[in-house]
């Protein structure tokens, strides 16, 4: 134990209070949350029945019985490619099917890999053109001339995509 | 406008998005004057959050100054300074009536586990967060509450989450005074929870974490006794403590990131194959006394946990949970803070501009620089 401090701070024990335990909180009806559930009272600036949010973007709603699409949602980022099939997929099943939670866990990261394809892409695509030609041009002139062209790597590939 | 983006695990940027729309009559329009990035948030930046979309906007602890009102959100007016609760609450549904706005079941059409939430992946709704210049916030009649002018933007920043569900937390334990309650995890939300633990009568606190300089900080503000996990057996330290039996309440304010397993922390948060390490709330079971009350504040993904729920339900313990229904506890917590019995903004200690937003992850994920508490301010100096 690296130190020992049992008495209430001064600032939140009770005024006037004697002895240790004299939170100001101390008493449960001072408590906000209790009791957990309280009688019913709509909320101040609450509207009922509530509009419906218009909305042109695709939202997915889970696949549990009994549940009618709430009236407001966000619409921060659609769905879209690959990930977006895989959110689609996903949310054909409710909350308690592992396979929804899974499903979307996969989509993040093919959301991410294609993220991290489209913003390599720029730098990429370059290197691989430079590359190809300098394959295409020492395969044909200079000492290394037929070497990678002709050899078993080279034939498979060729084979692979032409035979 | 300029905002935080989401550029997959461990990668946040800044960068130009469309301002946002009032797109419901009940919607209002905030120009984010301070949002601070709380614990939970890099749950989302590690990727342990499912459906949390690339170029997602973080940010669910937001103050600002309202811009634009729909037509419906009658109450609230231009200009009005408003913190926003994290969870977007009707205020009318049969969970709000009865006070647990953190479980409304008209705002997020995309599961049941959770309402709407503010910044928080498609789980929990799809809204974009407030570490931006400006936010949609939905029902802004309902769950926002006006800032009374002798409160500043730092204090009330930490009454939209981390101190009502610090106080939520100590709540849970059900305290009746003099108990002995241990917090593991000694961040902003672990160290109001402690202060509220004396609130409410606890006779000892016993706080847990590895990081010094937290530890000291909870020593000095929160009036803690400190166990570093690195250099003790947390459950043996504690049991010597309190004469072999365990501690009366725990309190984990930790989450699926907790440190202190290698297996754990390789399965779940490295490899993510399940949501996360749960270590921190196997250990509230194993410290907690028989009969005993463990309150589980750390958020904890949807997918399946390596839990030792064996332990628990042979002690016979009472398990209290719950994401916290901030709107309840703001006219009591305002008291508290304006009276003084509460300091928040002493655990705010980092201040950047949004364009450093990707530095302020870093430096509050790593634990660097002392950070305990780190806010973003979209416009520069707080306006009040």
């Amino acid at each position: 134990m690296d130190e020992r401090t049992s008495a209430t701070p001064p600032a939140i024990a009770e005024q006037g209070g004697i002895g240790q335990y004299k939170g100001r909180d101390l008493d449960p009806a001072r408590r906000p949350g209790v009791p957990r559930l309280h009688a019913p009272e709509r909320l101040q600036g609450a509207r009922w029945p509530i509009e419906r949010q218009r909305s042109d973007v695709t939202v997915f709603m889970h696949g549990r019985p009994h549940k009618t699409f709430p009236p407001v949602f966000g619409t921060a980022e659609p769905p879209h490619g690959i990930s977006g099939l895989i959110r689609r997929a996903a949310y054909a099943y409710p909350d308690h099917a592992m396979r929804h939670w899974s499903l979307l866990l996969f989509a993040d990261r093919v959301d991410a890999w294609g993220y991290r394809a489209r913003r390599l892409l720029p730098w990429l695509a370059p290197v691989v053109a430079l590359g190809a030609l300098a394959y295409g041009a020492a395969s044909r002139v200079g000492p290394w001339r037929g070497r990678w062209t002709g050899s078993r790597a080279a034939r498979f590939a060729r084979r692979a995509a032409f035979d | 406008m300029r905002a935080l983006t989401y550029e997959g695990p461990y990668r946040v940027g800044v960068k130009d998005k469309p301002d946002p729309r009032i797109e419901h009559p009940q919607d209002a329009i905030l120009r984010v004057t301070c949002a601070a990035i709380c614990g939970s948030d890099l749950h989302l930046l590690h990727g342990l959050v499912p459906d949390t979309r690339i170029g997602s906007t973080f940010g669910h602890e937001i103050v600002g100054v309202v811009e634009e009102v729909g037509p419906e959100a009658n109450g609230i007016r231009p200009g009005d300074r408003l913190l926003v609760p994290f969870n977007i609450a009707c205020g009318a549904c049969w969970f709000c009536e009865r006070g647990l706005t953190a479980c409304c079941e008209n705002s997020n059409p995309s599961s049941d586990v959770a309402c709407g939430v503010f910044g928080y992946s498609h789980t929990t709704g799809g809204y974009d967060g407030g570490q931006a210049e400006y936010v949609r916030v939905p029902f802004a009649a309902v769950g926002p509450e006006r800032i009374p002018d002798d409160v500043d933007d730092l204090d009330a920043v930490t009454l939209t989450d981390a101190l009502p569900t610090g106080y939520q937390g100590a709540e849970m334990c059900d305290l009746h005074g003099g108990e002995t309650v241990v917090v593991f995890g000694a961040g902003p939300v672990g160290l109001f929870a402690m202060k509220s633990a004396w609130l409410m009568g606890a006779g000892r606190v016993i706080a847990v974490d590895r990081v010094g300089y937290r530890l000291d900080f909870a020593r000095r503000w929160a009036g803690a006794e400190t166990l570093d996990f690195d250099t003790v057996d947390v459950v043996t330290a504690v049991k010597d403590a309190t004469g072999g039996r365990g501690a009366d309440a725990s309190i984990d304010a930790v989450g699926c990131e907790a440190a202190g397993s290698p297996m754990q922390r390789a399965v779940g948060v490295l490899g993510k194959a399940v949501a996360g390490s749960s270590v921190a709330l196997n250990w509230c079971f194993h410290v907690t006394r028989k009969g005993g009350t463990v309150s589980v504040l750390g958020v904890y993904g949807p997918p399946f946990n390596l839990v030792d729920f064996g332990t628990a339900m042979n002690k016979c313990q009472t398990i209290r949970t719950g994401q916290c229904s901030v709107k309840r506890y703001l006219p009591r917590l305002l008291e508290h803070v304006r009276e003084g019995r509460l300091d928040p903004k002493a655990l705010i200690t980092h201040r950047y501009p949004l364009e450093q937003a990707p530095h302020a992850y870093h430096q509050f994920a790593q634990k660097r620089d002392g950070c305990i508490k780190a806010v973003l301010l979209p416009h520069g100096a707080t306006l009040h």
